[in-house]
């Protein structure tokens, strides 16, 4: 009991603390870096750079048909988790009711055994997205201590909330609390890892995006 | 009149058949979670174990748990065991003896050394030497310390006195602490609750007496025939829950339906005991099947939880300032480290430019 | 300039006589000037997915997974995260920033050289939409500041310092011209004071390719347009651009432009040619340092408006052809429609190669590499990709649109002695007119 009281208070504020502030900092340090200008005459037709980078950023949601034979794992998977990851956290009655504590909002959610079905699957796919990190040459290569952090701290939420419903391997409330501690890590590490990607996905495409839309070129 | 010799005489002499005694035994073995081998060993240990001498004392509490064992509505056997120990000493139930009182539970100290059971409800103020609560101008600490000195064990009934319950909770003005938190030499089972459900405790009393040893104790040293399940978990309310389907507010169309309370601020995934299962008033009810949330009372801190009707989900005083200031000063530090970069990449094209015009690169 | 090999058996080149760390420092320093928040959002956003390698026709021909696309930005990368990222301060203030070593840049010109064609496919595949290519490029900045480029593509460097252009000196080029014409029987417009519009070459056209000169002016002049050549500004194929030297880059960029406006003119076409297409058509205005004031049009898009235009009437070929896309002007460049129009006015059926438009394979050769010995055992094994699907296609004849896409094309061939012939889309054009 102690430990929940200390996981979801003075631990949650820290690592939202952090979260927050790392992820402006990281944010706002790469927005505010000097804007080179691209005064190429663009192609008749060109959309406005919002336009390109909102088609650009919906573009690269699934790969050109060539690409897809060499990525189809890594996009299915990638599909799976992602989408797995959105309903456990987002649609799960517990989170629903965490985010209205914290933020004052709050939408219907999934009956809990569907999510626990979503989390299990969710965690089969973040395995085998190690896995094959681990075995595919070219991921392993390039691999950094990062990748594995970042997988770890978005497993082990998965994996504790589990079991921590499912009551595997401890007593509820402390399952509960590794799980909101796990989330921590999660939230402490987002800023300064790959995790980032969930903005910096946006901008990356979109940048892109711009740059060949106004050549009339393809994303 | 003699004093009956052990239980089953005292029992018998009472009117108890033996057929009721049998089927108590039973049911005991059942609620316990025994198997059903342990129903004779039990009626069987019952029957022989010689009258228990047992100390109550209370102390900061409310009488809540007292009332909870010896109220009902019709003499039970439960109460008959209650009865037929040797109560040498009830602080509460013998109050208007006064100064007697004391002597007789002296008296039962110095006769049954080292073999009596204590029995504690209320938690032992320690602030201020202990002076917030005395009995017979005794501090509730130095009464505890000497009646337990020569005990076999000791049992803290109710919450406040397994875990400091109300008079604990935030500010606690008296320095209120458990038993466990005094008493480190002798074996204390906690029977927290709040008031606990009478038969855990009994249970736990004829566990004893039968088998002359402590049941199997969880790591707050709750019996874990009683706190090894989690209310949620035993609740006739889980499938709502687990189907998503739960009360928004206390009238709402959820509630009549009677929907879970998770989102009301049940705490029964947390609370181990077994009101759903057991329930109270011989088996009537228990506060979810009354529509109200598990406050989850058998367990520490339950007072300064947050709030009753705050769902168990929701964070525990995120300090939303603190938060702010973190996100301005992410927001500041962002600003400074792109204009460092700049100045950086700036001094970095001087140098280069320099550079160039050391070794007369032609500029075009 | 002296063939070199690291500890690791990675052979590489180094101009000058700098010492490791002079040559570090150098390229961080040109690494970190460069980097703007564009840039940045790129570098940040990689999740290690190595998606790109399976866009690359470097790892796709060879499995090694050092060819990894993404893999060969890790110095630029560094001096970003040391020098220019949010964190970075913080970083040099801990002392745990990481530091690209002389080995390591050493070790990364065959990742940055030799196995890149900046031919883009890795960006398009790419699913945070990392404009790899083109970091790959401006990592050809800071290395070639450290003098660690091929030694073959220095050379080219140094004689278009010298003359202007990699092929000839610019004094040379007004003969060429004239000669050619001659030789051709073409009317040869060079250096005219005035004339709607500048005509540009590729350094092929000065040596093995002179009839794309002649092509041209058959083509204007039966558009009856005011054009011209010009000596001072001809070259139009950029080294700059791909060895990564922004100074010459800036310098043959200005050279065109200038002279485009010094003579009036109110369109610069450019030759056949891809990476002509990338500096000029979209870098130039940043190193001409504000609009163009001129249009910049690429010879595929200029046959396209004449054919459209209805002015240019062509005889009809009849066959069946493929079109090799060229990854600058197509993927990269945007011009996918204009070669194909051209070939449907010249009467070609145009069999699509399996992988055609923008996600079409490099012909191995682009970014310098066709100009890199020390390439050419991966460039040939990058080459059999395209072969198969030419072959797969089965169509008469190959059309492509860039000169160093041909020369690519043509050196497999003959190393293969596969018997097709790559033809130039002008060229075919020129040979085709109605009188």
């Amino acid at each position: 009991m102690e430990l929940l009281q200390f996981s979801r208070g003075p631990a949650l504020t820290f690592a939202i603390a952090v979260f927050l502030l790392g992820t402006l900092w990281r944010l706002i340090g790469i927005l505010m870096l000097e804007r080179r200008r691209v005064d190429a005459e663009a192609r008749p037709g060109t959309p406005t750079p919002l336009a390109a980078a909102a088609s650009g950023v919906l573009a690269k949601m699934w790969p050109h048909k060539t690409f897809l034979k060499s990525s189809l794992f890594s996009v299915l998977n990638g599909y799976v988790f992602h989408i797995g990851l959105a309903i456990s956290v987002l649609l799960f009655a517990p989170h629903v009711l965490f985010v209205k504590s914290l933020l004052g909002i709050s939408w219907p959610a999934l009956p809990s055994n569907v999510v626990l079905a979503v989390a299990v699957i969710t965690a089969g796919s973040l395995l085998a997205s190690l896995v094959h990190r681990l075995t595919n040459p070219v991921q392993r290569l390039i691999s950094r201590i990062d990748d594995y952090v970042s997988w770890a701290v978005t497993f082990l939420p998965v994996l504790t909330g589990i079991a921590a419903v499912a009551h595997i391997g401890g007593r509820y409330e402390t399952l509960l609390a590794v799980h909101i501690l796990t989330v921590c890590a999660f939230l402490i590490w987002f800023p300064f890892g790959k995790l980032m990607h969930a903005f910096l996905f946006v901008l990356s495409r979109g940048t892109t995006a711009i740059r060949f839309k106004q050549r009339g070129a393809e994303v | 009149m003699n004093e009956p010799a052990t239980l089953g005489e005292a029992l018998s002499r009472r009117g108890i058949s033996r057929r009721a005694f049998l089927k108590y035994s039973a049911y005991l073995a059942s609620v316990m979670a025994l198997p059903a081998s342990a129903s004779q060993a039990i009626a069987q240990g019952l029957a022989k174990a010689r009258r228990q001498s047992v100390i109550w004392l209370s102390f900061q509490e409310c009488t809540g748990c007292t009332e909870s064992i010896t109220r009902s509505s019709s003499p039970t056997l439960e109460d008959l065991i209650f009865d037929l120990i040797s109560l040498d000493y009830h602080h509460t139930l013998m109050s208007v003896s006064g100064d007697a009182a004391e002597h007789a539970r002296e008296a039962a100290m110095k006769e049954n050394k080292g073999k009596y059971i204590v029995v504690v409800d209320g938690s032992v103020p320690l602030k201020d030497d202990g002076i917030y609560s005395t009995i017979a101008g005794i501090t509730n600490l130095q009464m505890l310390k000497d009646t337990v000195k020569d005990a076999a064990a000791v049992v803290a009934v109710g919450s406040c006195a397994a875990f400091g319950g109300i008079p604990h909770a935030r500010p606690n003005p008296t320095g209120a602490a458990s038993i466990t938190d005094i008493v480190k030499d002798k074996p204390v089972i906690n029977i927290p609750g709040c008031p606990p459900i009478p038969e855990a405790m009994t249970g736990t009393l004829a566990y004893i007496l039968s088998f002359g040893k402590l049941p199997e104790l969880d790591h707050l040293a709750r019996p874990k025939a009683f706190f090894g399940e989690t209310i949620h978990d035993r609740c006739y309310r889980r499938p709502f829950y687990d189907k998503g389907l739960f009360a928004e507010s206390f009238d709402d169309e959820g509630a009549r339906k009677g929907y879970c309370l998770y989102k009301v601020g049940c705490k029964g995934p947390i609370a181990y005991n077994a009101c759903a299962t057991l329930k109270w008033n011989h088996g009537t009810s228990f506060p979810i099947q009354s529509g109200h949330g598990c406050l989850g009372c058998s367990e520490p801190h339950f007072w300064d939880q947050g709030g009753f009707y705050k769902p168990l989900a929701a964070h525990a005083g995120v300090s939303a300032p603190l938060i702010g200031a973190a996100a301005v000063a992410g927001a500041a530090a962002g600003g400074a480290a792109a204009w460092i970069a700049r100045r950086h990449q700036q001094r970095y094209l001087a140098e280069t430019e320099a550079i160039d015009r050391s070794v007369g690169k032609d500029k075009g | 300039m002296t063939a070199q090999i690291t500890t690791s058996g990675i052979p590489f080149d180094a101009q000058g006589q700098a010492e490791e760390s002079r040559r570090r420092d150098l390229a961080m320093q040109a690494f970190v000037r460069d980097i703007a928040m564009t840039n940045a959002v790129q570098l940040e956003a990689c999740v290690r997915c190595g998606l790109c390698a399976g866009a690359c026709h470097f790892f796709v021909t060879t499995g090694d997974p050092k060819y990894t696309p993404i893999r060969k930005l890790r110095p630029l990368e560094q001096a970003y995260h040391r020098h220019v990222g949010p964190f970075a301060p913080l970083f040099r203030l801990l002392g745990i920033a990481p530091r690209v070593t002389a080995e390591e840049l050493e070790q990364w010109q065959e990742l940055i050289f030799d196995s890149c064609t900046l031919c883009g496919r890795c960006t398009l595949a790419c699913p945070m939409g990392i404009d790899i290519a083109d970091l790959v490029k401006q990592s050809r900045h800071g290395m070639f500041a450290a003098g660690l480029i091929p030694d073959r593509l220095e050379l080219m460097d140094r004689t278009t310092k010298l003359w202007g252009s990699p092929a000839t000196p610019a004094e040379d080029f007004a003969d060429i011209i004239r000669e050619t014409g001659e030789e051709r029987g073409v009317a040869m417009n060079i250096d005219k004071e005035r004339a709607d519009y500048l005509v540009t070459v590729a350094p092929a056209e000065l040596t093995e390719h002179t009839k794309a000169l002649s092509d041209a002016a058959k083509v204007l002049n039966k558009m009856g347009y005011n054009w011209t050549y010009h000596s001072k500004g001809f070259e139009a194929s950029n080294i700059g651009y791909l060895n990564g030297d922004i100074e010459l880059q800036e310098k043959m960029t200005r050279q065109m432009i200038d002279t485009a406006v010094k003579i009036g003119a109110h369109t610069l076409i450019l030759p056949e040619c891809g990476h002509a297409y990338g500096a000029a058509r979209w870098e130039s205005a940043r190193w001409y340092g504000e609009k163009v004031p001129v249009r910049v049009i690429h010879m595929t898009e200029f046959l396209d408006e004449a054919v459209a235009s209805g002015k240019l009437k062509l005889k009809q070929i009849n066959q069946t052809a493929s079109l090799h896309d060229p990854c600058q002007l197509v993927r990269r460049g945007g011009v996918l429609a204009a070669p194909r129009n051209v070939m449907k006015a010249l009467g070609l059926d145009l069999k699509e190669l399996a992988d055609a438009g923008a996600v079409g394979w490099c012909c191995g050769g682009g970014g310098g590499v066709v100009s890199n010995k020390r390439a050419d055992p991966i460039r040939y094994r990058a080459f059999e990709l395209k072969r198969r699907q030419v072959e797969d296609a089965n169509a008469e004849r190959f059309v492509t649109a860039c000169g160093q896409c041909r020369i690519t094309l043509n050196l497999g061939a003959n190393k293969y002695k596969w018997d097709k012939k790559v033809d130039s889309l002008l060229e075919l054009v020129a040979d085709n007119l109605i009188d």
